[in-house]
């Protein structure tokens, strides 16, 4: 047979070695670029060999569908002594390939736990036992150049090779699940990928009896990939490109039969092997293609069996019954006529349900929302899950759909079968607990945690290319911290565009090596960089979840699926989102504070949601540790918008997104609600719908009901429509035009409402999704309101906000709640709640003391109380450093009798005493002892602590400044320029010119309409927070210090932005430790000047 | 082995593997079949730019390892470097 013959022509060839970009920090393409780029080749199949893991196979068997080609999957994994082989799963076998291949990485990746240090790998007799299964072949293993007999034939002779083979035949002795890989990239003749190492590994399978196969151990698209390769390897290795031994060249690139052919002629010299050698690749690649229906049981859903969920019967009985009792518990007191309505939403609700056959998936979260309620834990649902009557009822979520207008198909409709997303949210110091208790539940076979794919974006990028070009690590600092909100993937875009980047610009022009950092930072953007724990998902599945998912350990010990949450749904996983909430756990807190202290049982479920004085606080805009509506945008929103009941709250929340932002929604809203002018509703039919919201379409909820008033089509096709909106606009016109139209409706009502659904797009929000959050949001103002002390103990204690903690501290001075300082004998690892003489206070934790360890905060609490210094440094064993840093901050005034016997000073002294003698333990028998117990050791006269020092110390120590806000040392020079306070902008009238200063507490730069980049700074004075806005042009003006700069001076000019609101518009800013500087050295000069 | 680095003349057939090469007034005929291979550079050192779609040429270096022979010299092993860019040649190495 000639090359030109029709035979070698019309064969075709399977990529069977790929590794995509989740081999991290290996492999550059994304799944279905290759799976894109194999079917423009007019290959029929394509593999995904991963290293360790599946981690792109769910990604790949999807990619392979869209393509209509045939999906493969192995994984490239060490084999304990043997080097690295290629493990598949064989296919078109009721999963039982599919299934040994998971064990086996599962296997490999459980042996590396724990302190052992041990390598993913797997034994040879894990192997042997599970690549077949009564005597089926269950996997293939392809012995390629990084195996044992790979390396032999290069390093070592003919027989010791031969011989290694031969092991390998005895260990897998069915034939069908051992073949040889041949590989060649051409590389350096005699070494690793070489095609003499190609020829020799060819010989041996062929002495064996071994079918060899071809590949080309892919790991780019592109030859020009490789540059990418290369910086992939530094990040590996962990060093600059140099210093290892970097990839031979750039051959392992994804290439068309025609380049395969050839190679496989080059390699084995003879048309007849040639083609031999391509007839074995193709006979292995159909034995491998998988059917992901009955495979990998594809996109059907699965759930806990009965018997795990302690059900017994039909579960949509169970289900039925379970919700109807549930009406009594929510509509208690309600008549029948009251309760009709909940009756007929539940029953359509639960006949969807059992349409869908989900009714063991609601059981299941149920169950799971029962669990952590009895664990006394608090939850919220969040999300459309909250559109549910029966997720109400069966106390999975806690806002009443009836009540607050939410639609159940927004939710769940019989028009989509994939698994919808119920998530709850739960206090987040006891996640981990929830995580533990679901795995003792329902048991470890059905249980795992859910991954997460960490990719590579801007400043990630920019330290490993920085790495990668053998960067000094302060340099590389200093390039990311300036990169800011934007993609990577542009970087070279944005050099000429950002103000802040204009000084790396330069360097750019003339530094080789930056200019080089700028190509690959943008190589890298976007490619997957590891994986981690997702931070919420639990898979709960049946017993065969572990023959469906490979699991590895995670940072908890629980063991964690190589899936994400892309691939629950086609995997037909169900995936709970747990989700720590930092606020549910600080209003916890809160509410054990209240109990602890004054006895009383606040049930904050069960309060009103009309309480006046709340929503009076919240239109102050002092919102700050409010739940949603904390950040500067929300506080000057809450300003303009002036909330009063709770449905404001969903509207508010839903209203500040980047959607309605850019859309312009929110001024019309605003303008309606203050009735500057009269809302338009557009037709009679949909006043109804669009009353609350001042004739503006703001949630999905309302687009779904203005397609079923105008054209007549079912809620559920209507939530169809909504999604379809977002691809295929053209198609929903046609619809929504055509039967508008037949319904009667006016072209010009048409129109007017086409332009808005058009332009709805990406804008709106999930009302149910609103509500959801809007029940914290007001949970958390009305314990601020009511219990400012306790509420502000438990923001201490679990930190939820975006703010730091000093600005918590400001806070808690405006409202003049009492912070007590550090004290070891009365400071605890949690902020308590302290009576005091005055009323109540909070005591400091022992926590926010820099430097402290776990252990010596644990022997503190546990030993307190102390007689005086020598006591303490006795019992509670601090080091030098700590005892030290606790005098700093006064935590040992009252150990020397309270500040006014002792000086901050003689404590230090004291304290430098016993340290001192701590490193000589054994004294000299002449001397006199130190007497531990006694006060009158306390030394006396050693100067006080100036206040400014004072504050210093617990801004280093504790970063806060407790004494005094840390402004108060500028206020002479502050004074002098006629800095205007931020508690007195609000009197000032609109476009006054203002200097304000203070500390950076945020800095925001929200996707704008215009597109164009809008900086908000947050400054604190201790007075309150005032924000400034900074455009292009102040941008520009203040690059210097516009990100980084902790203490600012800002010239601008105010502007009012409703009743309460006044913002700044920024033309300049300084960097106020800067101007202090020059301020006293020009204030010493004058003093000078005058003495002369 | 011994480290050259000159150019030379290269005389290639239809699939553009050397069959002669003339180096400092000598004229070499290839006597066995010609060994492609692919090297590389560490253009971490060399290049200016890596930006997306510049090639594998800033990475990449054809090799051609050929046993030829000067006259009725004994044969010995060459190592040539083919630059695409200009079609260039390079004698790079000589084996013993």
């Amino acid at each position: 047979m000639a090359i030109g013959s029709n035979l070698w022509l019309s064969m075709s060839f399977t990529h069977l070695n790929v590794s995509s970009a989740y081999s991290f920090h290996f492999g550059t393409a994304k799944p279905d670029q290759l799976a894109q780029a194999a079917a423009s080749f007019s290959q029929d199949a394509l593999a995904i060999t991963d290293d360790n893991g599946l981690y792109g196979a769910v990604k790949h068997i999807g990619a392979c569908l869209d393509q209509n080609i045939a999906p493969i999957v192995g994984v490239r994994l060490k084999v304990e002594n043997r080097g690295t082989v290629t493990i598949f799963s064989r296919g078109h076998n009721k999963g039982i390939g599919w299934a040994a291949l998971c064990k086996i990485v599962s296997k490999a990746q459980t042996r590396a736990q724990g302190k052992t240090k041990k390598e993913i790998a797997i034994s040879e007799k894990d192997l042997s036992e599970l690549v077949v299964l009564d005597g089926k072949p269950t996997c293939t293993i392809l012995l390629g150049p990084e195996s044992d007999i790979g390396q032999a034939v290069i390093k070592a002779n003919a027989t010791v090779a031969a011989r290694k083979l031969l092991d390998w035949k005895e260990l897998i002795p069915v034939s069908e699940c051992l073949s040889v890989e041949i590989v060649s990239h051409l590389t350096e003749p005699g070494s690793s990928y070489s095609t003499l190492q190609a020829k020799r590994m060819l010989q041996l399978a062929l002495t064996a009896g071994l079918k060899p196969v071809l590949t080309n151990a892919v790991r780019y698209l592109e030859p020009d990939d490789a540059l990418t390769g290369d910086v992939l390897d530094a990040a590996r290795h962990l060093e600059p490109l140099g210093i290892f031994t970097p990839q031979a060249n750039a051959q392992a690139w994804l290439k068309p039969e025609a380049l395969m052919k050839k190679l496989a002629l080059e390699i084995t010299q003879s048309q007849e092997l040639a083609t031999k050698l391509l007839k074995n690749t193709e006979e292995l690649a159909n034995a491998l293609r998988l059917d992901p229906v009955s495979d990998c049981d594809w996109s059907r859903p699965k759930t806990p069996e009965k018997s795990a969920l302690g059900i017994e019967g039909n579960p949509f009985e169970v289900l039925w019954q379970k919700a109807h009792s549930g009406i009594n518990w929510r509509y208690p007191n309600y008549s029948e006529d009251k309760l009709l309505p909940v009756r007929h939403r539940l029953h359509q609700e639960l006949i969807t349900i059992n349409k869908l056959g989900f009714a063991t998936y609601f059981l299941t979260v149920a169950d799971v929302a029962q669990m952590i309620r009895d664990m006394r834990i608090r939850t919220a649902a969040r999300g459309s899950g909250a559109g549910s009557l029966t997720n109400y009822l069966l106390g999975i979520s806690g806002v009443d759909p009836i009540e607050h207008d939410l639609l159940f198909e927004r939710f769940l409709s019989t028009e989509r079968s994939s698994l919808p997303d119920i998530d709850i949210d739960v206090e987040s110091a006891r996640r981990h607990d929830i995580y533990r208790a679901i795995f003792k539940r329902y048991g470890g076979n059905r249980v795992t945690l859910l991954s997460m794919q960490s990719t590579y974006r801007g400043r990630g990028a920019v330290r490993d290319g920085g790495l990668a070009l053998g960067f000094e690590e302060d340099q590389i600092d200093e390039i990311a911290k300036s990169i800011w909100r934007f993609s990577a993937r542009n970087f070279r875009g944005m050099l000429s565009k950002k103000p802040e980047l204009e000084k790396l610009a330069q360097l750019v022009e003339h530094d080789r090596r930056l200019n080089l950092l700028v190509d690959i930072t943008e190589r890298l953007d976007r490619l997957p960089r590891h994986i981690s724990m997702h931070p919420c998902g639990v898979i709960l599945g049946n017993q065969d979840l572990l023959s469906l998912t490979p699991v590895e350990p995670s940072g908890l010990g629980l063991p964690m699926s190589q899936f994400d949450k892309d691939d629950m749904d086609p995997m037909g996983m169900l995936k709970l989102d747990i989700l720590g909430v930092r606020m549910q756990s600080s209003m916890a807190y809160a509410i054990r504070e209240i109990e602890r202290v004054s006895g009383k049982t606040i049930d904050l479920d069960a309060i009103s949601r009309d309480d006046k004085e709340t929503f009076r606080q919240i239109r102050t805009t002092n919102t700050l540790g409010v739940f949603q509506i904390e950040s500067p945008g929300q506080r000057e929103l809450t300003g303009k918008h002036q909330p009063t009941e709770f449905n404001d709250l969903t509207i508010q929340i839903s209203l500040f997104r980047p959607g309605p932002m850019k859309g312009n929604m929110i001024a019309p809203y605003l303008d309606g609600r203050h009735g500057f002018v009269k809302p338009d509703l557009i037709h009679p039919d949909l006043a109804p719908i669009l009353k609350s919201t001042q004739g503006v379409v703001i949630f999905h909820e309302q687009v779904l009901k203005i397609l079923n008033v105008m054209t007549g089509c079912s809620l559920a096709k209507a939530d169809e429509l909504r999604r379809t909106l977002e691809k295929d606009q053209k198609f929903v016109e046609k619809f929504f035009r055509q039967n508008a139209t037949k319904r009667g409706y006016s072209k010009a009502v048409v129109d007017r409402i086409w332009s808005v659904l058009e332009g709805f797009g990406s804008f709106g929000f999930c009302k149910a999704h609103g509500a959801a959050f809007a029940l914290p949001t007001y949970q958390s103002a009305w314990l601020k309101t009511h219990y400012p002390t306790e509420f502000l103990a438990g923001l201490f204690t679990h930190d939820p906000g975006m703010y730091p903690k000093r600005l918590l501290l400001s806070e808690a001075r405006r409202l003049g709640v009492k912070i007590l300082p550090l004290d070891v004998n009365k400071s605890k690892d949690e902020y308590l709640v302290e009576k005091t003489a005055d009323g109540l206070a909070i005591r400091m934790a022992i926590t926010d003391l820099h430097g402290i360890s776990n252990s010596e905060i644990t022997r503190i609490i546990k030993q307190a109380p102390f007689a005086d210094l020598a006591d303490f440094y006795l019992r509670a064993c601090p080091s030098r450093a700590t005892i030290k840093r606790l005098a700093l901050v006064g935590a040992l005034d009252e150990l020397a009798g309270g500040s006014t016997d002792h000086t901050r000073g003689d404590i230090l002294e004291r304290v430098r005493q016993l340290t001192a003698l701590k490193s000589k333990p054994k004294l000299d028998e002449n001397q006199p002892m130190l007497d531990f117990e006694a006060k009158e050791q306390m030394p006396s006269g050693f100067a006080a602590i100036s206040t400014a020092g004072q504050i210093q110390a617990e801004l280093d120590l504790l970063g806060m400044d407790i004494t005094d806000h840390q402004l108060a040392k500028y206020q002479p020079m502050l004074d002098q320029m006629g800095v205007v306070r931020s508690s007195e902008l609000v009197g000032l009238r609109s476009k006054t010119e203002v200097l304000i200063a203070g500390v950076r507490v945020a800095t925001q730069s929200p996707p704008m309409r215009s597109g164009k980049r809008v900086v908000f700074i947050t400054l604190d004075d201790g007075s309150g927070c005032s924000d400034a806005t900074f455009f292009d042009e102040a941008q520009s003006r203040s690059s210097g210090v516009l990100f980084n700069t902790k203490l600012l001076l800002i010239s601008g000019k105010t502007r009012r932005t409703g009743v309460k609101g006044v913002s700044i518009m920024a033309e300049n800013a300084w960097d106020l430790s800067q101007l202090w500087q020059d301020y006293r050295q020009k204030n010493q000069l004058v003093a000078v000047e005058n003495r002369k | 082995m011994i480290q050259v680095d000159e150019t030379v003349k290269v005389l290639t057939n239809q699939s553009g593997e050397p069959v002669r090469f003339s180096w400092r007034n000598g004229s070499y005929q290839v006597t066995s079949r010609p060994e492609r291979w692919y090297s590389r550079k560490p253009w971490w050192l060399e290049a200016s730019r890596a930006q997306r779609g510049i090639g594998a040429q800033v990475l990449e270096v054809e090799m051609w390892r050929i046993t030829a022979s000067k006259g009725i010299n004994s044969p010995n092993q060459f190592e040539l470097v083919h630059s695409q860019a200009d079609d260039g040649w390079q004698l790079v190495r000589i084996f013993g």
